[in-house]
């Protein structure tokens, strides 16, 4: 048992709009928990608020103890969580082993001057950042295409590269956005084995799902949200299995 | 002949603008009028420096560099704290209180009579006022300005920033700090315009208030656009080819009350031209 | 007193630059656009009224030809310009871009064909005395000014409350995430703007030089000065900009107590700058 990741209280709205009503909930350490909801529940707003990108109204998050609030989101990201986006966000004119060297962390020539005066030694470190994001675009399946422009990449290798940008950042904590949704049914394979793989390699993965079928083969914990407060939490066969839930996330109004 | 050792010196010193203004504007996709106040900021601190004995030229050089990379990174790290929008209206700003300021502080710019009379450069003890060493000393800093920008543009610096351009929100997510970079980015444009406003002081031994003012800072942009952005090729082919604009307007039989409005008016259409039909400019990527 | 007398013609001053700031203020609260060519409208309004009053038009008349071109070319740059460049996706900074370059081509096509020096419109009743008493004098350009700019404001004001096209802009400047989900932003909306921004903010165009004179590049100062106002006052607040306007108008002109009157500038910046600092959203940001 263990305070991993806490929200407590969050409230946020724009406008007059309620994104998040007093929400609150845990994550736990090393399991896969999917975030579950129709349409508006405030996931992504969620992940926004943890991730920096947006300032709750009132309420907190913790990370491992220490609050997050007011953190900017590269502060976030060295404290150990990174995310993906529903709608990628990929760095279309760079190629896949690029956009992964972009996110490894602190790297010499980053800023103009070393790269400049010292431009041999930003070389060489070059080259161990390039051998670095190797490794991570072969742990998760796309080393064959690292010399690729992203536009020439599949849609299922695209999702496998935003993962694999998640992962450069050296984050124990990533928050995935619908990182099944639109995928062929080989990759839907390919990436729900990547992620648990991920689990047994001790990373704690909090992800966003439309899809019961992958909510039900790869979560730990399932957490239901609806109009931006949690509903309910189980495990999937609690939560899928429940009439009322079903009610709400495939007739109900928002 | 002296007339094509002068544009070539100019044209080198204008390059080393194209490098800032291409920094600025076509790589970190920061929006500047201003580009031309930093130019005339370096121009009178090494006339300063010079015409008062105070140093020789290499030290001006540097504490006007220095100086310039200052100014950007005041600028540029309170406005573009709150957004790119809120940095036009700083950059508008700038470029308008520099021209007031050198046009009216006669004191230490002349006022809008200028200042004659500047000292040449001089090198290592050497005084260079032959217009040949001119053009070596200036051709000189352009090489070097061009390997600096090369070599920004390879390293990390030179992908964050692509990066950047593309997706400020993803690269923030990565973790990476993106108005540091945007920062580092006018600081480096800073030292750019500054140095080249030092050797313009020298080689013409006289500036006014014209030269850096708002119609210079476009022509600055249009020659980001037309050379083409964010590549070395487009810094160098912009202030070249635009350099030689004013010499083609003159084989038309313009009158001179309304010759500056003409370029400016080119300088316009090219502007709005390229933009629509050629955003990549003439050497350069995509805006 | 020289002091009251120099509030006065701030009052006169603040009221024109707070329309050019609060029809600025709707273009940029709709369109997202820093329409930096704005400034190239107002100057061609005054220049346009010059041109048929100095031929023998009465004032009127042209007057409301000034607006109806101004109306007219907003609506073309939108139309032509902007909205072409948005269909291919081109980033703000290309529109800027294209915006600066549509400011020069307006200023200097003005300067080439009226050429750069300054112009000054006949019109004797204008420079008459109005009110005076003492030292303190208010000719009737400069009522006709505060009347017109106060009118326009309201005539905005109403048509931001009580219309649908307002109400649509309003929705859209308070609720730029609810407009990104809803795609409240069809592009007939945007040549409206475009177009009723470009006509209003005429009003001051041919006014302004009635009182003061023509110059093809007066208009980048005053521009500068109303999108600090609609800064100060809080995007999309359009009573924020109007009277933020007329405090900054009012304030350059108090400063010439003290300091000389090419330095006004500074004090415009030091504005900015103690806004920027402090409180970038402005005094009534609608937007949180």
């Amino acid at each position: 048992m263990s305070e991993y990741l806490t929200a407590s209280g969050l409230e946020v709205s724009f406008g007059g709009l309620r994104a998040l009503q007093d929400c609150s909930f845990t994550v736990e350490r090393g399991r896969i928990t999917c975030l579950v909801g129709p349409n508006g529940a405030g996931k992504t707003t969620i992940f926004n608020v943890i991730t920096g990108f947006l300032r709750p109204d009132s309420g907190t998050v913790s990370f491992q103890g220490t609050p997050l609030d007011g953190l900017k989101p590269q502060a976030i990201v060295a404290a150990g969580i990174a995310r993906t986006f529903q709608n990628l966000r990929l760095f279309v004119d760079l190629t896949a082993l690029d956009n992964v060297v972009v996110a490894l962390p602190a790297q010499a020539g980053e800023e103009p001057l070393a790269a400049i005066f010292r431009p041999l030694h930003v070389a060489r470190t070059q080259q161990s950042r390039r051998a670095e994001a190797m490794r991570i675009l072969d742990h998760v399946g796309l080393a064959t295409r690292a010399g690729e422009f992203v536009r020439n990449l599949s849609y299922g290798e695209q999702k496998l590269l935003t993962v694999a940008r998640g992962l450069a950042t050296g984050a124990e904590l990533l928050l995935l956005d619908e990182p099944a949704s639109g995928l062929s049914a080989s990759a839907l394979e390919q990436i729900m084995a990547l992620l648990r793989r991920l689990q047994t390699e001790g990373k704690t993965l909090l992800v966003v799902e439309h899809n019961t079928r992958v909510v039900q083969q790869i979560a730990d914990e399932v957490l239901f949200l609806h109009q931006g407060h949690l509903m309910a939490r189980g495990t999937p066969e609690q939560i899928v299995g429940d009439p009322a839930l079903a009610e709400i996330y495939f007739g109900g109004v928002i | 002949m002296d007339f094509w050792l002068s544009y070539l010196t100019l044209a080198a010193i204008y390059v080393l603008l194209g490098l800032s203004t291409n920094l600025l504007v076509g790589i970190a996709g920061i929006f500047s009028v201003s580009q031309a106040a930093v130019f005339g900021v370096g121009a009178y601190i090494v006339s300063y420096l010079l015409m008062n004995d105070l140093t020789s030229f290499l030290p001006a050089m540097l504490v006007a560099s220095a100086f310039c990379v200052l100014l950007n990174v005041l600028v540029t790290l309170p406005a573009l704290r709150v957004s790119g929008d809120y940095f036009v209206v700083t950059s508008f700003g700038i470029q308008l209180l520099a021209t007031a300021i050198f046009t009216n502080w006669t004191a230490g710019t002349g006022g809008a009579n200028g200042l004659p009379g500047i000292p040449p450069a001089d090198l290592f003890g050497k005084t260079l006022d032959d217009s040949k060493q001119l053009v070596a000393l200036c051709l000189g800093a352009m090489v070097l300005g061009c390997v600096a920008f090369w070599l920004i543009m390879r390293a990390p610096f030179g992908r964050l920033l692509r990066a950047i351009r593309e997706d400020e929100l993803a690269v923030a997510a990565a973790g990476k700090n993106v108005l540091r970079a945007k920062v580092s980015a006018a600081a480096m444009a800073g030292a750019f315009a500054g140095s080249a406003g030092g050797l313009y002081a020298t080689f013409l031994s006289f500036i006014d208030p014209s030269s850096f003012d708002l119609d210079s800072s476009i022509l600055l942009l249009t020659m980001v656009v037309v050379g083409g952005a964010r590549t070395l090729a487009g810094s160098i082919v912009g202030p070249f080819l635009l350099l030689a604009l004013p010499q083609v307007l003159s084989l038309i039989d313009i009158p001179t009350t309304i010759a500056a409005a003409a370029r400016q008016l080119i300088y316009g259409v090219l502007l709005i031209a390229f933009m629509l039909f050629r955003p990549q400019g003439l050497a350069g990527e995509k805006l | 007193m020289l002091a009251l007398q120099l509030l006065c013609n701030g009052l006169a001053t603040g009221c024109a630059l707070g329309v050019v700031a609060v029809t600025f203020s709707l273009v940029y609260s709709t369109t997202k656009l820093f329409h930096v060519a704005h400034a190239g409208v107002f100057t061609l309004g005054g220049y346009l009224a010059w041109s048929l009053t100095s031929r023998g038009a009465p004032f009127l008349l042209a007057f409301v030809v000034a607006i109806a071109v101004c109306a007219a070319t907003g609506a073309l740059i939108q139309a032509l310009l902007y909205a072409r460049l948005e269909r291919r996706h081109a980033t703000h900074l290309v529109i800027l871009i294209a915006s600066l370059g549509m400011l020069a081509v307006m200023q200097n096509i003005i300067a080439a064909v009226y050429t750069p020096n300054i112009l000054q419109f006949t019109l004797p009743w204008a420079s008459q005395v109005v009110a005076g008493g003492g030292s303190v004098r208010l000719t009737v350009i400069q009522v006709l000014i505060v009347a017109a700019s106060v009118a326009a404001y309201g005539g905005l004001m109403w048509f931001a409350h009580h219309t649908i096209l307002g109400k649509q802009m309003r929705a859209v400047a308070s609720n730029p995430f609810l407009a990104e989900i809803t795609r409240l932003r069809p592009r007939r909306v945007h040549v409206y703007v475009m177009a009723i921004a470009s006509a209003v903010v005429s009003v001051p165009g041919v006014l302004v030089p009635v009182d003061l004179g023509l110059q093809p590049y007066n208009g980048v100062t005053p521009l500068l000065t109303a999108t600090i106002a609609m800064i100060a006052g809080g995007v999309g607040s359009i009573t924020g900009a109007f009277v933020l306007a007329i405090a900054i108008a009012e304030l350059q002109n108090l400063s010439l107590l003290i300091i000389p009157g090419e330095w006004s500038i500074g004090i415009t910046f030091f504005i900015f700058l103690i806004f920027m600092l402090f409180r970038p959203t402005g005094l009534f940001a609608a937007v949180r």
